[in-house]
Parts: C-alpha cells; sequence; structure tokens
C-alpha cells in the first residue's frame, strides 16, 4: 500500500484501500464499500461539480437519502475518468458477506472495463479465489506463506525494540 | 510471535475499517466546508484512515519486501496489459501476512 503511495507521489498516481472486517460485516455493504473508495479520490482536493450536484438533489429528497449503488458507481466512474491513474486496493475480502462481494466484484469489473489502466489489488485467503476469478478469470495469483527469513527479522526487530 | 499475529489482533480491535487515499503522504482529513464533509459521510459512512494508519504503525520495515521485487507484482503495477492484467491477488490463511505487504 504504502509503496504504491511512494510511487504515486512521483506520478500522480491515486491509491485507496479498503480492509475488510467480520466484525462490521453488516455495515460494509457494497455500496458503503464503493462509497468509502470514491471517498478517497474525493478527498484529495476540490470536490467534483457532479457529486456536489448529486448530494444536494439527494438532500432534498424526503428525509434526504443515501447514494444507490448505481449513483456511486456512476461517481466512481466519472472520478477515475478524471485521474491518470487509480490503484484500488481491498483487503481481506473473505470477511466480506457473500452477496455484497460478489455485487463489487462486478462492480469492479465494469471499471476495469472502462478504464483498463485502473489496477486493482485484491487480498484474501485462498477461498475466494473461485469468487474473484468468475469475474476475473485472467488475474494473476500470488500465494503468501509464512516465510523463514520473514519470522526471523521480525523477532530479531523486536528483540532489538523491546529489550 | 510472529508479525502475523497482528493482523488478527487488528482485525479484531478495529471496528472501522479504514481507508486511506495517499498521493504521495498527503492525507487528506481536513474539509474546505461543512457541506464537504457531510457528502464525505453521504458518500460513505465508513471512515478512511484509522485501520490503515493502524496497519503502517505495526509494521516492521524489512519484513515482506520480497513481493515488491516479484515479476508479478511487477507487471501488475506497471499496468501493461490492460484489463488482462488488472487485477492481482494475493491469496493466503490467516496470519500470513497479507495485510503487511508493504
Amino acid at each position: 500500500m504504502d509503496s504504491l503511495c511512494n510511487q504515486g507521489g512521483e506520478e500522480n498516481i491515486a491509491v485507496t484501500a479498503f480492509y475488510c472486517d467480520f466484525v462490521s460485516q453488516q455495515q460494509q455493504t457494497t455500496s458503503n464499500i464503493v462509497g468509502a473508495i470514491l471517498k478517497q479520490l474525493v478527498g484529495r482536493g476540490e470536490i467534483a461539480k457532479n457529486i456536489r450536484e448529486a448530494f444536494k438533489k439527494a438532500k432534498k429528497e424526503v428525509g434526504g437519502r443515501g447514494p444507490r449503488l448505481p449513483d456511486l458507481v456512476g461517481m466512481l466512474r466519472t472520478t477515475i475518468a478524471s485521474l491518470p491513474k487509480v490503484f484500488i486496493c481491498l483487503d481481506a475480502l473473505d470477511e466480506c458477506l457473500p452477496n455484497y462481494l460478489q455485487e463489487l466484484l462486478k462492480s469492479l469489473r465494469d471499471i476495469v472495463r472502462e478504464f483498463p489502466s485502473t489496477r486493482i489489488f485484491l487480498a484474501g485467503r485462498p477461498p475466494v479465489k473461485e469468487d474473484i476469478q468468475r469475474c476475473f478469470p485472467k488475474m494473476v495469483v500470488i500465494p503468501i506463506s509464512p516465510n523463514t527469513d520473514d519470522i526471523r527479522n521480525y523477532v530479531e526487530m523486536r528483540l532489538e525494540r523491546d529489550i | 510471535m510472529p508479525q502475523n499475529s497482528y493482523s488478527v489482533s487488528v482485525g479484531h480491535s478495529n471496528i472501522h475499517s479504514g481507508n486511506i487515499i495517499g498521493i504521495g503522504s498527503v492525507n487528506n482529513t481536513f474539509y474546505n466546508s461543512d457541506e464537504d464533509a457531510q457528502i464525505m459521510r453521504w458518500l460513505s459512512p465508513l471512515e478512511p484512515h484509522n485501520r490503515h494508519q493502524g496497519v503502517r504503525n505495526k509494521r516492521f520495515d524489512g519484513i515482506r519486501d520480497w513481493f515488491l521485487e516479484t515479476r508479478e507484482f511487477r507487471e501488475w503495477g506497471g499496468g501493461q496489459g490492460g484489463t488482462d492484467k488488472a487485477v492481482l491477488f494475493c491469496s493466503g490463511n490467516p496470519g500470513v501476512g497479507k495485510t503487511y505487504l508493504r
């Protein structure tokens, strides 16, 4: 993540990250996750006019309504179109409720089809691989396994720090 | 205690799953007006920032750098290959350190 951000600083790349969490599964609806991705892209500077207008319009409706998924995907599209390159990172996908995950992956697939330079980084336990592959059959998979060097480095650093 | 146990403890203790936007190291948490803040809440009630900051603080330098050097990661990050190569999936069992990749 931070490596991408550093690269982003040099090349004006926008990086967004979202960590799924089973503790807040109910809150982590597809809309809220897409909204959170959008929020990070929007939060960089001036809020785009179309988003401000959509908000004002929604506010006028009775009780003010939240944005629907197609609205959010639409706003995400226009935002991505205005940026040179966007990285979207999503961690712990297995902690996302299955229905939301499917919807989320489909939304991402639509985005990638329209903006092929968008890069999507996903992480999760092996069982979600099939779900993801259904939307992205040609994705690149990197298996992460415990690595003795990492553990040794970590223990050495902790000992150095804590003792 | 290996690093991986942290990913579990963070997952349990952090109610808000966070997000962060990085353009270089600038994290924009202050909005120009009340309306801007309202728009942000309207887009999503999920709060950015906290979680990523938590991960960053608990990460150790020198761990998992190998990942950034893999051919797969570089090709993916380089953006060649268009739609076909748009997605990189890191697969691993709980606690192997996926969250703490740099």
